[in-house]
């Protein structure tokens, strides 16, 4: 427990931010124009002056109330964030099949254990399956696998 | 007989081969996910969206409806055998399932509850047949004005009135429509907030947030955390399944109730099938000769709250098809399908597309139909379903997750949005921002924008258009109330939990509507 409920200050502040962040690219960028002829910048600077005052209101409140430890953890994100990136990273130059195989044997770190026998029996299942319903079944044009040489 | 010839067209829709196959698979699938805890409907959903692009737009909203209302149906399962809801809708029945399948009788109450399912979306599928055809003529005299404060009221409310603080909901639906203001501007072709990315022109791609915000970030919270299941097989053979006599009287006026509380809280935004299966539950118990029974095993608290979930889940389309204007972040899903396909949401929908229309509500006969015979014959496959170790699931569902945005535009860019909302989805949770108004902000701010600048050119300026027109002012004092009220309400409850302060709660958050 905290004295004040420091996830909804920090929460808060962030969404002041980002609704600062908005309005100001807006009002730059994007001509405004007048309310009976609305420019493009318009909406979105009205909507980050709210997204800030509703950012000032969370901040205000979390000041007057105790909080919990937020939930914050390490490796589970990094590791699936991780998967996902390497999928993105591969799909194009190496194709399918390593992509998938990378983002399985990343992601599954997450669990803090490894499994080999599992893993690799995934790794199979899937590497058979996708192709299957993506490339024969749907007859989407995704390379399998490309060698980089 | 207009009306008549109107459902024939749709039953011939319906039932092609292609669509009874699809509609198949939507239930199928569905249940699949409804009965595997730490696997959202709305996951489920965007992982199964871009196969949808290839279909055509009645096929593809005919199997992610089936996956919709087929998760309902499944979710009881995990909420009977584990006391772990498989979705947000189905976590009252945790309170009299549980111990039912703890007495031997487990099989009872997954037979009983797919029948009150049934019988609540039978309820719900007739109201949607007579009642969106008559709102949709209706909204046909609404203009600008009167759209734009309908989806300001839908938004308020469906942020508000979910758990948690009113401002975060707030909050999240004004992001969501920040992030619907990337790209090419349609009506003075300025391009906003692209980052000269060539790629963000057309904007942020639904299926991605979707998938990252609820797909990617719910298996990372859930991750070490989901228990497999360990299950006797024997109290769920096929003859241990059979209610009693006295169990199915006690069943009819419960299940009549919660569908009719169901339907009724379906078409409303913001409430939905999670809050209508939690009232029905409350109000068996109030009615109830013998309260005390509930909580130790009574059908009765198993039969209302699955017949108004699944009630709910077929009256929420009314407001999606009638009016384009959805009222919760799975319905903004259905809706985003419609538009990615080119078809035009509204009050024009049901003249203009009407096989789309009635093939789609036709269809939910033979979705529920399938389910009731998937469900009872083999509900010992479903709970098999739960042995899947959470470890093998993750990574395949993230590898289809990455699949499918990468053939959603064949380029990595969409598997880096999916990465970036994983992010966002992640520190949502971490700071207890609701991820359902984010979407729905997201689905319908270009609309609300459109609407809001055709009003205003309209009026030459005059922000009291919007409570000028008799409807618009009608609906805006409405969402007035609905934003005082959940306001209040929200500072409420808040007090309440802090008095009654005790465990953490550890369970992954809530992805449709939270309770």
């Amino acid at each position: 427990m905290y004295r004040i409920d420091y996830t909804d200050l920090v929460g808060g502040l962030l969404l002041v931010a980002l609704g600062a962040g908005v309005s100001l690219v807006a009002i730059q960028h994007y001509p405004l124009g007048t309310l009976q002829r609305m420019g493009p910048g318009m909406f979105p600077a009205i909507l980050g002056v709210v997204l800030g005052g509703l950012g000032i209101m969370l901040a205000l409140q979390a000041l007057r109330r105790t909080g919990k430890r937020p939930d914050i953890r390490v490796f589970s994100p990094l590791f699936v964030l991780a998967g996902v990136a390497s999928f993105a990273l591969l799909i194009t130059p190496a194709g399918l099949i390593p992509a998938i195989v990378s983002i399985v044997v990343i992601s599954s770190l997450a669990e803090l254990r490894i499994r080999p026998v599992s893993l690799a029996l995934l790794c199979l299942a899937l590497c058979l399956m996708a192709p299957l319903v993506f490339v024969v079944g749907l007859g989407l044009p995704i390379p399998l696998i490309r060698w980089p040489l | 007989m207009d009306f008549f010839s109107n459902i024939g067209l749709g039953f011939s829709v319906a039932l092609s081969l292609t669509n009874i196959f699809y509609c198949f698979l939507g239930a199928l699938l569905g249940t699949l996910v409804g009965v595997i805890p730490g696997l959202g409907v709305l996951a489920a959903i965007s992982m199964l969206f871009p196969l949808t692009f290839h279909l055509e737009p009645t096929t593809a909203l005919i199997m992610l409806a089936g996956i919709w209302y087929g998760t309902t149906y499944g979710g009881s399962t995990a909420s009977i055998l584990l006391n772990l809801p498989g979705t947000p809708a189905n976590a009252v029945t945790c309170l009299d399932g549980y111990p039912m399948a703890k007495q031997g009788r487990g099989g009872v109450a997954l037979f009983m509850t797919t029948v009150a399912s049934f019988f609540g979306a039978s309820f719900g599928i007739i109201l949607l047949t007579l009642f969106t055809p008559i709102i949709a003529e209706y909204a046909l005299q609404f203009g600008s004005a009167e759209y734009f404060a309908l989806m300001l009221m839908g938004l308020v409310a469906a942020s508000t009135i979910s758990e948690g603080s009113a401002i975060k909901g707030l909050a999240m639906v004004v992001l969501g429509i920040i992030i619907g203001l990337v790209g090419m501007d349609t009506q003075s072709a300025t391009v906003r907030f692209s980052f000269g990315i060539l790629g963000l022109l057309e904007g942020v791609s639904l299926i991605a947030l979707a998938m990252g915000v609820f797909g990617v970030a719910e298996i990372i919270m859930s991750v070490r955390r989901v228990k497999t299941a360990d299950i006797d097989p024997e109290s769920l053979k096929l003859k241990a399944i059979k209610p009693s006599r006295d169990e199915m009287r006690r069943s009819w006026f419960p299940m009549l109730r919660g569908s009719s509380m169901g339907s009724f809280f379906g078409t409303l935004p913001g409430t939905g099938p999670s809050i209508a299966a939690f009232l029905s539950y409350a109000i068996e118990k109030r009615i109830s000769r013998t309260p005390e029974r509930f909580g130790k095993g009574a059908i009765e608290g198993i039969m209302a709250p699955e017949a108004a979930n699944n009630a709910a889940d077929q009256t929420a389309f009314i407001p999606t098809l009638s009016l384009g204007v959805p009222g919760s972040a799975t319905m903004a899903l259905m809706l985003g399908v419609l538009m990615i396909h080119g078809v035009a949401p509204g009050p024009n929908l049901i003249s203009s597309q009407p096989e789309l229309f009635w093939g789609l509500i036709m269809s939910f006969w033979v979705g529920n139909l399938i389910l009731l015979l998937l469900n009872i014959p083999l509900i010992g496959v479903w709970v098999r379903m739960l042995t899947i170790p959470y470890h093998i699931l993750f990574p395949a569902v993230l590898a289809f997750i990455c699949i499918g945005a990468f053939t959603s535009g064949f380029s990595p860019l969409n598997v880096w949005m999916v990465f970036a909302f994983g992010v966002l989805g992640y520190l949502m949770r971490i700071f207890h921002f609701p991820g359902a108004p984010l979407l729905l902000g997201f689905v319908l701010g270009p609309l609300m924008e459109e609407h809001f600048r055709r009003a205003m050119v309209l009026s030459r300026g005059d922000f009291m258009t919007f409570f000028e027109r008799p409807i618009s002012a009608t609906i805006m004092a409405l969402t007035g109330l609905v934003l005082i009220w959940g306001v209040v309400s929200a500072e409420r409850s808040r007090k309440r939990q802090l008095l009654s302060e005790g465990e953490v709660d550890h369970t992954p958050e809530a992805t449709d509507r939270p309770t």
